[in-house]
């Protein structure tokens, strides 16, 4: 499903990935742990085709990042859902229509897109918030909004960059319990965390970066 | 379902950012008034400078002798001539009456008889006033039969032409450079309004849209605000001309009115402004977010 072969990255302000080996299969559920700096989000990015590496390949499902095109780009991003430690919801529209807006992207139906929209709300818990704006709930509630966007239109992979950091401990807790239970339901998740009880309470593989380095790829 | 999709998101950016949208509309208004403005001053200069020359180009004299005849074949060639715009003629009679009113003076009670020749007055098309073609035409018609002289006040028309050929000049370089200035000004303003959705454009970014699905409702959005552009700033010409009518000020020969295709080039130019303007600026956002 994603696979990292010999990946190097390097930015002007010197390199920050180093030779990179690793696969990620169908149904895996991965930690990408490792302290703020690491390259966490420089690995999740060359996932989603927002960073190219200078030297070796990233491939995701099926397209390779040497060469590809924009527009296949876009079509792999249809197919990964994406959760950010910011939420980066839109203050100015309301949560259905966040919800909502990968399917519009996507050229869904309205019926079907109203009738997926109430379904992962009603599966995490925000029937109630459908017409309240993102300033209007909680942090845990915008993280789950993040999330029901990020699923409803069934995607093949979740990244997830450290989608606890601005959370309490509870709102952390509810997060992890609806990011496993997605991952139940057969889609691959790919979490970053620094937060070394994370792993703990959940253990899952987990690949440890270190300065642009994998350190460690550990299966349980 | 995408179209859907584009139209309702080209609508609902506008009531979402309607400050941004409103100073684009008023950028691209302005700059449009200025190019109207621009257009029907040439076009108004011109209609002046061509008032200035004589009510006609050239005047064919006829002999004393000829007959109604001669004088009907010779209206008929002069009219059959090619780039004629109008031929006047003015008989005896006429002439004798002009001459009167000029000097004050009965020339036909002064004399037995009335010496003054009919002639015709003859007036050119815009695409054969030149003088190449006005002196050919000059040589073919004192060849004629009972044409007696062929009067053409070329000094007076050679300085009318340069006069014109340097307005057009000068209009088409000032023209140019509203047009220039105008495109700095509504780019500036489109780019402010497109840095204020910087959010939607980096969400629907990640969450898959196409550079094309991205783009297209900033298109249809900068379509319409150049729509508004276009009409408001045709209102306010219209309101301006009647300004000038209401305090007496100057006596437009030219109005906004009476030429559609300056209205429909100012909306068209507004929408096509506007609309490259905004994809221009989204594509450099893209290029800055990716």
């Amino acid at each position: 499903m994603i696979s990292f072969d010999n990946v190097h990255l390097r930015f002007d302000t010197g390199i920050s990935l180093r030779d990179l080996n690793f696969d990620i299969e169908k149904n895996e559920f991965v930690y990408l742990y490792g302290p703020s700096g690491s390259g966490k989000t420089s690995i999740l990015k060359l996932i989603y085709m927002d960073l190219f590496p200078n030297d070796g390949q990233v491939k995701v499902l099926g397209h390779v990042s040497t060469g590809i095109k924009r527009r296949d780009i876009a079509r792999i991003r249809q197919r990964i859902g994406m959760v950010f430690q910011k939420f980066r919801l839109l203050s100015d529209r309301d949560i259905y229509s966040n919800i909502a807006l990968p399917l519009e992207i996507q050229g869904h139906k309205s019926n079907e897109i109203r009738r997926k929209v109430v379904h992962v709300a009603d599966e995490l818990g925000l029937h109630s918030r459908l017409h309240h704006f993102p300033h209007e709930l909680s942090g845990g509630e915008q993280q789950r909004v993040a999330l029901a966007r990020s699923t409803v239109n069934s995607p093949d992979i979740i990244l997830a960059d450290e989608p606890t950091a601005h959370l309490d401990e509870k709102a952390s807790a509810e997060v992890m319990e609806w990011i496993w239970k997605i991952h139940a339901g057969g889609t691959s998740v790919l979490f970053a965390t620094h937060k070394e009880h994370i792993l703990k309470q959940e253990p899952a593989r987990t690949i440890s970066i270190d300065s642009g380095e994998i350190i460690q790829d550990r299966s349980v | 379902m995408k179209l859907s999709y584009i139209i309702r998101e080209g609508i609902i950016g506008i009531s979402r950012s309607r400050m941004p949208f409103m100073n684009s509309v008023f950028s691209v208004t302005i700059a449009l008034v200025f190019v109207g403005i621009g257009i029907l001053s040439v076009d108004n200069g011109l209609q002046y400078i061509g008032d200035l020359q004589a009510d006609y180009d050239l005047e064919i004299f006829l002999n004393n002798e000829s007959g109604m005849k001669e004088t009907r074949q010779i209206a008929a060639i002069i009219t059959e001539y090619p780039g004629i715009l109008r031929v006047e003629y003015l008989s005896k009679e006429d002439a004798a009456a002009l001459y009167n009113a000029e000097f004050g003076e009965d020339v036909l009670s002064l004399l037995d008889d009335n010496p003054l020749p009919s002639s015709f007055r003859v007036n050119f098309d815009e695409n054969h006033r030149s003088i190449a073609y006005i002196q050919s035409f000059i040589q073919s018609m004192e060849f004629l039969e009972g044409v007696d002289e062929v009067m053409f006040k070329k000094d007076l028309f050679d300085r009318v032409q340069g006069i014109m050929q340097k307005v057009y000049t000068i209009a088409a370089a000032a023209l140019f450079l509203i047009i220039l200035s105008t495109v700095f000004l509504t780019a500036n303003n489109l780019r402010l309004m497109i840095l204020a959705r910087y959010e939607f454009i980096e969400a629907v970014r990640l969450l898959g849209a196409s550079d094309f699905m991205v783009k297209a409702p900033f298109f249809l959005e900068g379509g319409i605000l150049g729509f508004l552009g276009g009409i408001i700033a045709v209102l306010i010409i219209i309101g301006l001309e009647t300004a000038l009518d209401v305090y007496q000020i100057i006596d437009l020969p030219i109005r906004i009115m009476n030429y559609p295709e300056v209205i429909l080039g100012l909306i068209l130019f507004g929408i096509s402004l506007s609309a490259l303007g905004v994809l221009k600026s989204v594509r450099r956002m893209l290029r800055f977010v990716a």
